[in-house]
This record gives C-alpha cells, structure tokens and sequence, in this order.
C-alpha cells in the first residue's frame, strides 16, 4: 500500500515537473518569436508554466481517479 | 485577517463536535492538519526568500479544513503529506494567498484521494452512537445510497451527527451554526451555497429522491459553506457566482447518481471536491464574463 502512495504521488510530481519544464521551454521560445525581451519573456514563460503545471495535475489525478480500472 | 480568524470562528462548531466525535484520534488529526500547512508555508517562503506570512491565519484555515474533510481512520502522515501538498502545490506556487488558482484544502484533499484512496476506510461511528448500534464501522450514507438505492439514514441522524463521515461533515447542525456567523458578519458570498443547495434540491426531488438527504448528506455543507466560498478561488460578481454554484450544484448531483470511480481502487461516493475543483477553473472566466458594466 505505501509503494502504491509512493508511486503515485511521484507521477503527480512527474506530471508537474514534465508539464512545467516543458511549457516553460516552449513559452518561452513563442514570447521570444514574437518580440518580447528574453527575460521578460522567461519570467512570463514560467508563470504560465506553473499554472498550466498545476492544472495538468488536477486534470491527471481526476482522470486516474475515474478511468484509472482501466488500465490496472 | 479579521475574516482569516472569522472563519477559523465559524468553524469552531464543527471541529468541536469532531473531537466530541472521534475524541484523541480527531485531536490528532486536527493538530498533523494545521501544524503541517503553517509549517509547509513557513518553510517553503523561507527557502524562497518570501516574506513569512503564516500569522495572517489562512494556512491554519486550510489545514483545519483538510483536516475536517478526511477519514478519522486517515494515517497521521498521509494527512501531513496532503496538507503540504496543498500549501505548496495549491497556493505557493503561484505566489501566495490571492493567486491561487485553486482552493488549498481541497487541492490537497484531492491528493489525498489520489495518493492514499486506502486510508480512508473504514468509516467509523462517532464514539458517543457506537453503544447504541453495537458497530464501530458502518457505511456513510452517501455509500448506502449507492449500495441499496435508498436514501435510508434518518434525516434527523444526519442533521445532528450520528453518521460515519470525514470529521468535519458529521453535523449539519454544527455547520449551520458556522455558517450562520459567516453570512452574519458577511465573510461569505452568500450566492455561492444558496445556488448550490438551490441545484441539489431541485435535482434530487427531479429524480425522485429525498432533497433533505442530500442537502444533509457527504460534504456538500462543509464545502459549500467554507469551501466554495473561498474569496481567493470563487467569482467577484453576483451573476458569476450564481453560475459558479449551480456548475457546483450539477457536478456534485451527477457524482452523487453515476459516481467517478474505479472499483478496487477508488470508490468515492462524494463529489464536493472534485465538483468546487473543477469550477475554480472556470473562476477567472466568469469573472471577465459576468464582470459589470460601467455606467
């Protein structure tokens, strides 16, 4: 039971991590294209990539809640 | 602050009942919820040179609300792991109290559904009704519902707390009274409840059930008083708020008949936490859509 909360809540941080590095890198390289400055860009880049984390972690632990038989 | 220490007030009712409930276990409980949210938030913005701002009362509140809104049979560290979880992951990340995208406490609940689905059996009678009916476990009645398809726990049980539930939503009666203080001194957007209490009793008598037992049953209280209502994760503006609880009202109801879960794994019958989650999402829209126009 303890393993099962272990692996869990590390695919919770894994999803937060994933989403937030990887929407952080894309962000970013959008507000550059567009002409923003590279370091206002990075900070909005990373707001954004905290927020979008988060709600990917929500939308994760819901659908494993209710689909997660599916798979097990 | 005021409304900070206002609300820790108005839940003063229903942690008392709680630990008239559940006794030691329900203290402990209480205390791993709060110590564990104040000590995250104090420790995450001293690690992130943030200025500490645990006195202003609302990591307490978070804490107490996870800790009202779990198992008395929760393992003391599942409920620490969660509270921290939601300080942190709920509010810290995006700046502290006010940008939060998300209620804390349920954010953190929402792990602890996820991460520990285990710990929250078995339910348990409150110590004082446990004589009586010569049980210690017994199914909530949101689980009988979904057992047997009746709405059979008296509603009189329910409104004074004689049922197996999370700490906090045993006693209707002790939450009425919170809420009460909280529409009195007007710490609360008062729309919010009364549209989601509107949608569960209009839904529940369409399909055919008794309205009271789910006005009265699972953490639609607890939620829809204290939760729902949370200044930060709810809309500014009348009609918003309106919208806000009626979407909270359907999801709960919807929850409440077809459920969302995984036999063996997750088998919730409430839906309070998912249903106020997922409209906080909607929160900033309604805000820009429903936002007054200027004369």
């Amino acid at each position: 039971m303890i393993v099962d909360s272990i692996i869990r809540l590390t695919s919770v941080v894994a999803v937060i991590l994933i989403v937030a590095l990887g929407w952080s890198r894309i962000g970013a390289a959008r507000l550059k294209k567009k002409g923003v400055e590279e370091s206002k860009a990075k900070s909005e880049a990373k707001k954004s990539a905290t927020k979008y984390s988060l709600i990917a972690a929500f939308l994760y632990m819901v659908a494993m809640v209710s689909v997660a038989g599916l798979f097990m | 602050m005021k409304m900070m220490y206002g609300m820790l007030m108005a839940l003063a009712p229903a942690t008392l009942y709680a630990l008239y409930a559940y006794r030691l276990e329900a203290l402990l409980l209480i205390l791993t919820g709060v110590i564990s949210a104040v000590a995250a938030e104090a420790l995450f913005q001293k690690l992130t040179g943030r200025k500490i701002t645990v006195t202003d009362g609302s990591a307490a509140i978070t804490g107490l609300l996870l800790s009202l809104a779990v198992s008395v049979s929760t393992p003391l560290y599942a409920l620490a792991v969660s509270a921290a979880f939601g300080i942190i992951a709920g509010k810290q990340l995006l700046g502290g109290l006010g940008k939060n995208l998300f209620n804390p406490a349920l954010f953190g609940r929402l792990f602890y559904l996820f991460v520990f689905p285990d710990s929250i059996l078995p339910w348990k009678l409150p110590v004082p009704w446990r004589e009586a009916v010569d049980t210690t476990a017994a199914a909530t009645p949101l689980e009988a519902l979904r057992e047997t398809g009746e709405t059979s726990p008296e509603i009189l049980n329910m409104f004074l707390g004689r049922i197996p539930g999370t700490l906090g939503e045993i006693s209707a009666l002790m939450l009425l009274i919170g809420a009460a203080f909280l529409i009195y001194k007007g710490y609360v957007r008062w729309r919010i409840p009364a549209s989601i209490f509107a949608t569960v009793l209009v839904v529940s008598a369409i399909a055919g059930q008794n309205p009271l037992f789910h006005f009265f049953a699972g953490s639609l209280m607890l939620g829809g008083f204290f939760m729902a209502t949370d200044p930060m994760t709810s809309p500014r503006f009348p009609k918003g708020q309106v919208v806000f609880g009626i979407g909270i009202g359907l999801i709960i109801m919807a929850m409440r008949f077809w459920g969302w879960q995984t036999p063996g794994v997750y088998e919730f019958t409430e839906g309070t936490t998912f249903a106020i989650l997922t409209m906080n999402l909607f929160v900033p829209y309604l805000n820009s859509k429903f936002r007054p126009a200027r004369k």
